[in-house]
């Protein structure tokens, strides 16, 4: 009678073999910076230029990824508290938190490594706790600090003035860069690594697209942190675009042979909202009881939307780095270009609901989710379940309300699906 | 007018819903419309100039009751998001043409797109206005961003807004932000000579009145204050930080100086009082905005400037005001202003500045252990 | 084997009906959950079964409920709350659209279709603010009793207002208003409407459709009832068995699997797990 979940299931297959291999590559080079300091940049994820910083041998230094990884492991609360202790509100960002007060502890453990930058790239995309998080690095650290600032996406298309201060902006990031390692800029070297980006991107763009099968070969919320890693930090280098060559392959061959990430797949949602990392199999769980797979997210697309197109083009490297940072990722779009993001993956998805998870650490996730779903509900008529926790801190999970809400849900959906059977029985 | 009068007029204008504060200017100019302006700035001379009337929407306070709001923003997002949403729902805000808002912070981004799809009869503008001030092409976007609100604002109302009426407003708004320079400047020297309740009721009024009706008034007010003669009284002068985008309750004001502190200055709506100079009123308006807003800016939570630290800032307000102390007053879950205060504080514990935080909400309208918080703060300085 | 039974263990009360193959109630019971979740369970079926003066093997189905539906080991499976909410206030009032549940420390909103099937549901945050549980901290700061706090309630004419309706701060905020002499009937007053604001915001999610069916413990509370009333501007079905609903949606479903000609095979969700490390 009770259909229960084992929880070794192995969701993870080779992919995330590959993705761990080639990230763990890079956190190599984190931790010998910590010893043997080389030039390195902190950088955020949404809408970043990592390819300029890969053009000069600059390591690339994501505190966002310091603090997933903490909150992944279960570390993240005790820095979390050491923060608060020196004045963060409980109201504020987990990540910043979190991530600060692991610096404050020395930024190199056994829970992950951040080491000391040489300089702090703020790429002000979207996010405006970037600016604050990186206000508070650089003062901190004493570093000197870059910002970029990126016009929000506010038209259809960014104006001429809009690329023309971006391009403005980078072109002076890479003079600072010059400054910074003693080389100076080669523009066919940045054409090469951009030329990886586009490959990279491409990969991504497939691999979404193969979540359209039935049964999806990859849950397209849970394990698109396999590729995130890679397209965001690593974008640029053989090494990721070999690694998204190898992802598709993977992944066209279960299509290929029918296999689906859940071995039963009986209902298909899209995902928003980031995921809570501090419970993330315990979360996931909760949804592959009732056989539910995420086909589409839009927290994948924080870094880049990939899957509608865009390719970075080495013919105009700086043009079209300016124009990823301002329309091509998540974070830089209106709430409402994510409404309509969210209708296109339910349509051409085909995806049954749709389910946000509400952060508190993420306003620019979250404020005004409670009109997402009142617009996906009652104007769209598509079945959408909001639950809240956070992303970092563990304090804001509450697995039996969670599960409660997330139960009732599919329930629901069980019973319109069986009663829709017995109509066309009638039929 | 004396000084009573002006100040219960503005008190009584506070009070208002933003629509009613608009029939209120309609009285006198029966054709003008209104343009909504959401903390924290935004350049109010190009919406005179097209023959609106700004008006700061900064919430609603306690006047109303948020019934729609609540269910499309969270338990953790700020009461100003939430009360001007409803305004919209609750259709308060028909009789204006629009609203602009700006790259503030994340929730008021947000909000915008709630406002627009909830209002599809307003032209919503969002701008994002620089953060970085030193780029070679930062003033030529900051130009074409205020040019692009003047082209569609413009559409909107179906006439130019030129050049020439755009000088005018600043002329006007100049003549504002000088006499409110005045004010606060004579509250440095003499805070006791008008209270912090009515200061701050009397320029917010400017944000909901004409400025060529409210200049003559401000101007009446503090030539009557400064011919006043003042007589000192004890208390912490202090530096209230922190107020830039929701507005505290008036009673909240009222509480810090019963309470015995003397606000010496503040950030309260410091969006429409931005400049520290007049801005250039001959020859390219929106460039001389532009020059303005990145040059001429007093520090605020929202406005990035690498080469200025707002701690920095912090320190020489405290200085130039004669403050001794510094009360944080940060909207409930305000982003910014809650992580500006980790900056804020540490600076002030290195300098042995003493520091009080006090959270508010617009709707707050008891103030027990707020007034207890701050009597305790106050006697544990003045009797030291 | 002609009857089904419902269980809803819930945070302070569990609730067990029993109804026959009609479909028709044939017993309650009501019991304080205590600490001992699992012992609630069976003696709420226990005392259901002396009641009915039915045996056990007579009992073809039992569906629990609740918080805490997991623990109960008489049942044979699970189904949440919100579901048994939908389908009990349907059976009681058929042309419910909307169901309010409030309980003790949740308030739910469900919009529902006609055979009781749940198409859209709120509920509150996670704290217990604006439930049951605030009205608890309201009566006992006052002295009073929870079945008194309603009534009372009704004869205020000018109603406070609350800071908020925080179960934390309750209590000091319900002092500082006897502190400025305001009088019981009044604060009461304010607590009932603060918590039917609250409740509109929570309704308006799922659509305000009537006719509108009131359940859960609260739903006994005739304070409650005319507050929402007021700040919905339609009448609520309330029925004696509201604080039942749940259990009876529950033994509806049990009696879905007794007659066997409409079985939802109803997969349950993984119980609560214990991380396993990456």
């Amino acid at each position: 009678m009770r259909t229960t979940v084992s929880n070794d299931k192995d969701y993870r297959g080779n992919v995330h073999e590959l993705s761990r291999n080639i990230m763990t590559d890079w956190m190599g080079q984190l931790k010998d910076a910590t010893q043997n300091p080389v030039p390195s940049a902190y950088l955020m994820i949404s809408g970043n230029c990592v390819e300029i910083l890969r053009c000069f041998d600059i390591l690339p230094v994501f505190p966002e990824i310091n603090a997933l990884q903490l909150a992944i492991r279960k570390n993240s609360l005790p820095y979390i508290i050491k923060s608060e202790e020196i004045g963060y509100a409980s109201d504020n960002c987990a990540y910043v938190k979190a991530d600060i007060g692991f610096t404050m502890c020395g930024g190199v453990g056994k829970e992950g490594t951040i080491p000391k930058p040489s300089i702090i790239v703020c790429n002000f995309v979207g996010c405006n706790v970037y600016i604050k998080w990186f206000e508070h690095c650089a003062q901190m650290m004493d570093v000197p600090m870059i910002m970029l600032d990126i016009p929000f996406l506010r038209e259809d298309a960014p104006s001429k003035a809009d690329i023309a201060y971006v391009v403005c902006q980078l072109r002076e990031l890479i003079t600072r860069c010059e400054e910074l390692t003693g080389k100076k800029f080669d523009i066919d070297r940045l054409r090469e690594i951009l030329r990886y980006s586009a490959r990279a991107e491409d990969g991504w763009s497939r691999a979404k697209e193969l979540c359209k099968n039935r049964p999806t070969p990859y849950d397209a919320y849970f394990d698109s942190i396999n590729m995130m890693g890679p397209i965001n930090a690593l974008r640029g280098t053989k090494e990721a675009a070999d690694f998204f060559d190898a992802t598709v392959k993977e992944y066209e061959k279960m299509v290929a042979d029918g296999i689906g990430v859940l071995d039963d797949e009986r209902f298909r949602v899209v995902f928003e909202g980031p995921p809570p990392y501090p419970y993330y199999r315990n979360f996931r769980n909760l949804f592959e009881a009732w056989g539910a797979v995420s086909v589409q997210s839009t927290y994948s697309t924080v870094g880049g939307t990939w899957e509608f197109g865009f390719r970075h083009d080495a013919d105009h490297p700086l043009e079209t780095i300016a124009e990823q940072m301002i329309v091509h990722n998540l974070c830089n779009r209106s709430m409402l270009e994510r409404y309509k993001q969210i209708r296109t993956y339910v349509e051409d998805w085909s995806a049954d609901a749709l389910v946000i998870h509400s952060i508190k650490s993420c306003r620019l996730f979250s404020a005004g989710q409670g009109d997402m779903r009142e617009y996906f509900t009652k104007e769209l008529g598509i079945p959408t379940l909001m639950v809240e926790s956070d992303l970092e801190d563990p304090r804001y999970y509450a697995e039996a309300q969670m599960k409660n809400r997330i139960d009732a849900f599919f329930e629901s959906l069980q019973y319109k699906r069986l009663r829709q059977g017995e109509e066309a029985a009638r039929t | 007018m004396t000084r009573k009068e002006v100040v219960q007029q503005c008190r009584d204008l506070v009070d208002l819903l933003p629509g009613e504060a608009l029939a209120e200017a309609r009285k006198k100019h029966p054709d003008v419309g209104g343009f909504g302006v959401f903390p924290v700035y935004a350049p109010v001379e190009v919406i005179h100039a097209a023959g609106l009337m700004p008006v700061g929407l900064f919430g609603a306070g306690d006047k109303i009751e948020l019934s729609h709001a609540e269910s499309r923003f969270q338990s953790f997002i700020c009461s100003i998001a939430k009360s001007t949403l409803e305004l919209f729902l609750r259709d308060d805000m028909k009789d204006f043409e629009g609203v602009v808002f700006s790259s503030i912070c994340d929730v008021a981004r947000n909000l915008s797109s709630l406002v627009t799809r909830n209002a599809p009869d307003l032209y919503i503008e969002y701008l994002h206005m620089p953060q970085n001030m030193y780029s070679g092409e930062t003033l030529n976007y900051a130009r074409a961003e205020f040019e692009r609100f003047r082209t569609k604002l413009s559409q909107r109302v179906g006439r130019p807004i030129t050049d020439e009426a755009i000088c005018e407003s600043l002329v006007l708004y100049n003549e504002v932000r000088a006499l409110v320079r005045r004010l606060y400047s004579h509250r440095k020297l003499h805070p006791t000579s008008i209270a912090a309740a009515d200061v701050y009721a009397v320029v917010q009024a400017g944000t909901r009145m004409m400025p060529e009706d409210y200049a003559p008034m401000l101007r009446d007010l503090c030539d009557e204050v400064e011919a006043t003669e003042v007589k000192p009284r004890d208390g912490v002068r202090i530096v209230l930080e922190g107020a830039f985008c929701e507005q505290p309750p008036i009673g909240l004001i009222d509480v810090i100086e019963a309470g015995g502190c003397i606000v010496q200055d503040d950030d309260l709506m410091i969006g429409w009082r931005l400049f520290d100079h007049d801005v250039e009123s001959n020859g390219d308006p929106l460039a001389a905005l532009s020059q303005a807003y990145v040059s001429s800016s007093v520090y605020t939570s929202v406005r990035h400037d690498v080469d200025k630290p707002r701690a920095d800032g912090l320190v020489v307000r405290m200085k130039q005001s004669g403050a001794e102390a510094v009360l944080f007053a940060p909207a409930k879950f305000c982003e910014p202003a809650l992580l500006d205060y980790v900056l804020f504080r540490q600076k002030l514990e290195e300098d042995d500045v003493p520091h009080l935080k006090i959270e508010y909400e617009e709707k707050m309208w008891t103030f027990e252990a707020t007034r207890t918080e701050i009597e305790t703060f106050a006697e544990s300085m003045l009797f030291d | 084997m002609k009857y089904a039974a419902g269980i809803d263990v819930g945070s302070t009360q569990t609730k067990a009906v029993a109804i026959d193959s009609a479909r028709a109630i044939v017993a309650r019971a009501l019991i304080d959950t205590g600490a001992n979740v699992v012992r609630a369970g069976q003696r709420a079926l226990d005392e259901l079964l002396a009641t009915a003066e039915i045996k056990r093997e007579d009992v073809g189905f039992v569906v629990g409920t609740g918080y805490g539906r997991y623990k109960i080991e008489a049942g044979d499976t699970q189904v949440t709350e919100i579901s048994c909410h939908a389908r009990g206030a349907q059976m009681l009032f058929p042309n419910t659209r909307t169901v309010i549940d409030m309980g003790g420390q949740d308030t739910k909103a469900i919009k529902i279709g006609p055979e009781g099937d749940v198409l859209d549901f709120c509920m509150n945050d996670k704290c217990a603010a604006g439930t049951g549980r605030f009205l608890a901290g309201a009566a006992e700061v006052l002295g009073l009793t929870l079945d008194e706090i309603g009534e009372i309630s009704m004869t205020g004419t000018k109603p406070i207002r609350l800071t908020s309706v925080c179960t934390v701060f309750v209590e000091s905020d319900i002092l500082s208003h006897l502190a400025q002499k305001k009088k019981v009937e009044d604060i009461l007053a304010g607590v009932h409407q603060a918590i039917a604001a609250r409740t509109i915001g929570l309704v308006r999610r799922v659509g305000m459709d009537p006719e509108m069916t009131f359940t859960g413990g609260v739903a006994r509370n005739i304070g409650m009832i005319r507050s929402l009333e007021a700040s919905l501007g339609q009448s609520l079905n309330v029925s004696p068995d509201a604080h039942f609903c749940g259990a009876l949606g529950a033994a509806l479903f049990a009696m879905d699997h007794v007659l066997a000609n409409y079985k939802p095979d109803i997969p349950v969700g993984a119980e609560p797990t214990v991380w396993v490390d990456e």
